[in-house]
């Protein structure tokens, strides 16, 4: 069992009009969950770390501008793109994570240089595209994050048509988790938040315990959804602490704590995989754009 | 003492509070105004006078508002902004400052009888930064509302601005002037005191938990740093159904331990009654990662726990039963 390994992505949860989705942009949809979810597989297979592969996989999501994170992330209600990620290492528990930021072209590397290069956990705004400069990671303008399409949604937004951050192209968020040859399992999630969201506001995917979570032994998790009612409920870290405290397993577990944020009024869906490279998917939302792959030959892309 | 009932029928019922579900419920408050190196030998007598009338003025000012029937909520509110204005406590006045000179603020509220919860971080200009992190709970539909876009929100709602200057004190311009020196040193900063940060959590007659924490952060600190004590899970905490848990100290250890709700769990699942799960989290498992601080808590019942792995923590505690205790050191009552 301990030369298992997988991979689990989503590309948001919410309300996925089937009218909104044609067959040309379903197939868009497609293709770009396959190239996050096998680039990522790839890092597994070649043996690499469940924290390489997640890395890859939402770099990758975030490249393109289908997906509500980096290039193509929804706007706030002044018109800017303004990012948050986070990524964690089940093995010692490290952790990395950015807010607010507005100039960093991929937010998940910066989540990693936070984990990996200092003493921090979470930085936000100006001193976290400080701490890139002082990285060297180059700056980019806000520009670079608009999209046509994501213009288009925030105005309508603002007439007061409501329209979902995830077609165009929901409640958007990109993540990814895996678990290596290693037993190491890792988590990352990366968004650009609500469409028409007040400059600030942060959602539950750069807060640990609530968007993202990893500990070895346990479970690695990326949510996707009402970010709100996801830092209440500290959604992540109960999945994992319903696994170690109380033996449910990681489906139960995720399915309960989806019912725990309904009955607090929030949609969304969690991708977790567990000790045993068994990745879950699940949602309360019409649909979330996901695949799964693992060692065992599974290989899934799904939206419905 | 105003109260509702008979004095007779009052003791009666304290007398069988646990087992009779009529009975008047316990309310309770505990504070804490950081914690960390915090030694006799380091402390003048009048330093350690001034810490404990300070921390005497927010726990009786908090439990005020709960002995006349008033909400955890509030309870929790006013023992914190007292200890914002305190500018002997790293929160709002007197706040350690950040690399480059100024204080940056984070704070959060959470009411255990949603879950509801606001939270604001690295904010420059509010004077009281848990009132603003109650009014992104009250007024807006978010949870964290940090830096710029956090004060608009604080404008929009009619907070007043201050400037930067008024939360510097001397104190903490030498402060990190030394850190300054230490990090150009390559040394680790000798005698640094409190990690600081402020908290309460509070248990009501209508039998609500609350929790609230708020903070400067660390002296030195890089722009943009964001503890445990904004978020969520990490170091503010409560549910009904669990308990209210205030943290401080080594906030990253907190963060990837989520370290608030983790004794919030071990409580509702593993059973552990609330001093143990502080137990198991601050002795072992924080212990372990090699992480230093304490927390505050309370159940649903009033039992409360002030634990730390520091050598000290500023901290208070005050219930219907007659308890009252002000301690800042290890050896004093936990």
């Amino acid at each position: 069992m301990s030369a298992a390994y997988a991979i689990a992505i989503h590309g948001g949860a919410g309300a996925v009009p089937r009218a909104a989705l044609t067959a040309e942009r379903e197939v868009h949809y497609r293709k770009g969950l396959e190239r996050a979810l096998d680039a990522g597989y790839v890092v597994l297979e070649g043996g690499g770390s469940s924290l390489d592969a997640v890395t890859t996989a939402v770099r990758i999501l975030e490249d393109d501008p289908l997906f509500n994170a980096g290039h193509g992330a929804a706007l706030t209600r002044d018109g800017a793109a303004e990012l948050d990620a986070a990524i964690m290492d089940g093995r010692q528990l490290r952790a990395g994570a950015v807010a607010s930021v507005r100039h960093v072209k991929n937010p998940v590397e910066l989540a990693r240089r936070v984990m990996e290069k200092s003493r921090h956990v979470l930085l936000v705004g100006a001193g976290a595209e400080e701490f890139a400069l002082e990285e060297q990671l180059p700056l980019v303008p806000n520009l670079y994050f608009r999209t046509a399409e994501r213009v288009e949604q925030l105005e309508a937004e603002q007439r007061g048509t409501r329209v979902s951050d995830l077609v165009p192209c929901t409640t958007g968020t990109v993540g990814a988790v895996a678990r290596d040859a290693a037993g190491n399992l890792a988590a990352a999630t990366s968004t650009g938040g609500m469409t028409n969201k007040r400059p600030g506001r942060v959602g539950d995917s750069p807060i640990i315990g609530a968007g993202t979570y990893a500990k070895n032994g346990v479970c690695a998790v990326s949510a996707t959804g009402h970010g709100e009612y996801f830092i209440r409920a500290v959604a992540a870290h109960h999945v994992c602490t319903a696994v170690e405290y109380r033996g449910l397993s990681l489906e139960q577990a995720v399915r309960e704590v989806l019912q725990i944020l309904s009955a607090l009024g929030g949609d969304g869906g969690l991708i977790a995989v567990d000790r045993d490279a068994v990745p879950v998917m699940q949602f309360s939302t019409d649909g979330m754009f996901r695949g799964a792959r693992d060692a065992r030959g599974r290989r899934e892309i799904a939206i419905y | 003492m105003s109260h509702p009932f008979k004095p007779a029928l009052v003791c009666l019922l304290l007398l069988a509070a646990p087992a009779f579900a009529a009975a008047p419920h316990p309310i309770a408050l505990v504070i804490h105004g950081g914690a960390g190196v915090i030694e006799r030998t380091k402390m003048t007598p009048a330093a350690e006078a001034s810490y404990r009338a300070g921390l005497a003025a927010a726990l009786d000012a908090g439990y005020a508002v709960l002995d006349r029937g008033g909400s955890s909520l509030d309870a929790v509110t006013t023992a914190v902004r007292m200890m914002e204005d305190d500018p002997q406590f790293n929160a709002g006045r007197g706040a350690v400052l950040n690399h480059h000179g100024d204080a940056e603020l984070d704070a959060a509220i959470m009411d255990g009888s949603g879950p509801h919860a606001g939270a604001v971080a690295a904010v420059h200009h509010v004077k009281n930064p848990i009132e603003l992190a109650r009014l992104v709970m009250e007024q807006s539909p978010h949870v964290l509302l940090v830096g710029d876009g956090a004060e608009e929100f604080a404008l929009e709602h009619g907070v007043v601005l201050v400037p930067r200057t008024y939360f510097r004190t001397e104190r903490r311009e030498r402060e990190l002037e030394e850190a300054r020196k230490a990090e150009a040193a390559r040394a680790k900063a000798a005698g640094v005191t409190a990690s600081g940060t402020v908290g309460a959590v509070a248990l009501d007659r209508a039998g609500n938990l609350a929790a609230a924490t708020s903070t400067g952060g660390l002296t030195n600190k890089h722009l943009g740093r964001v503890g445990d004590s904004p978020l969520i899970g990490a170091g503010t905490y409560a549910s009904n159904e669990s308990c209210a848990v205030s943290g401080t100290g080594d906030g990253e250890y907190y963060i990837r331990q989520v370290l608030a709700y983790d004794i919030c769990a071990l409580v509702a699942y593993r059973h552990l009654s609330l001093q143990q799960a502080v137990h198991a989290v601050i002795h072992e498992k924080l212990q372990r990662t090699g992480g230093t601080g304490g927390v505050i808590a309370l159940d649903p019942a009033g039992h409360m726990a002030m634990d730390f792995n520091s050598p000290g923590m500023f901290r208070g505690a005050r219930d219907s039963q007659g308890k009252r205790v002000i301690g800042m050191y290890g050896d004093d009552l936990k």
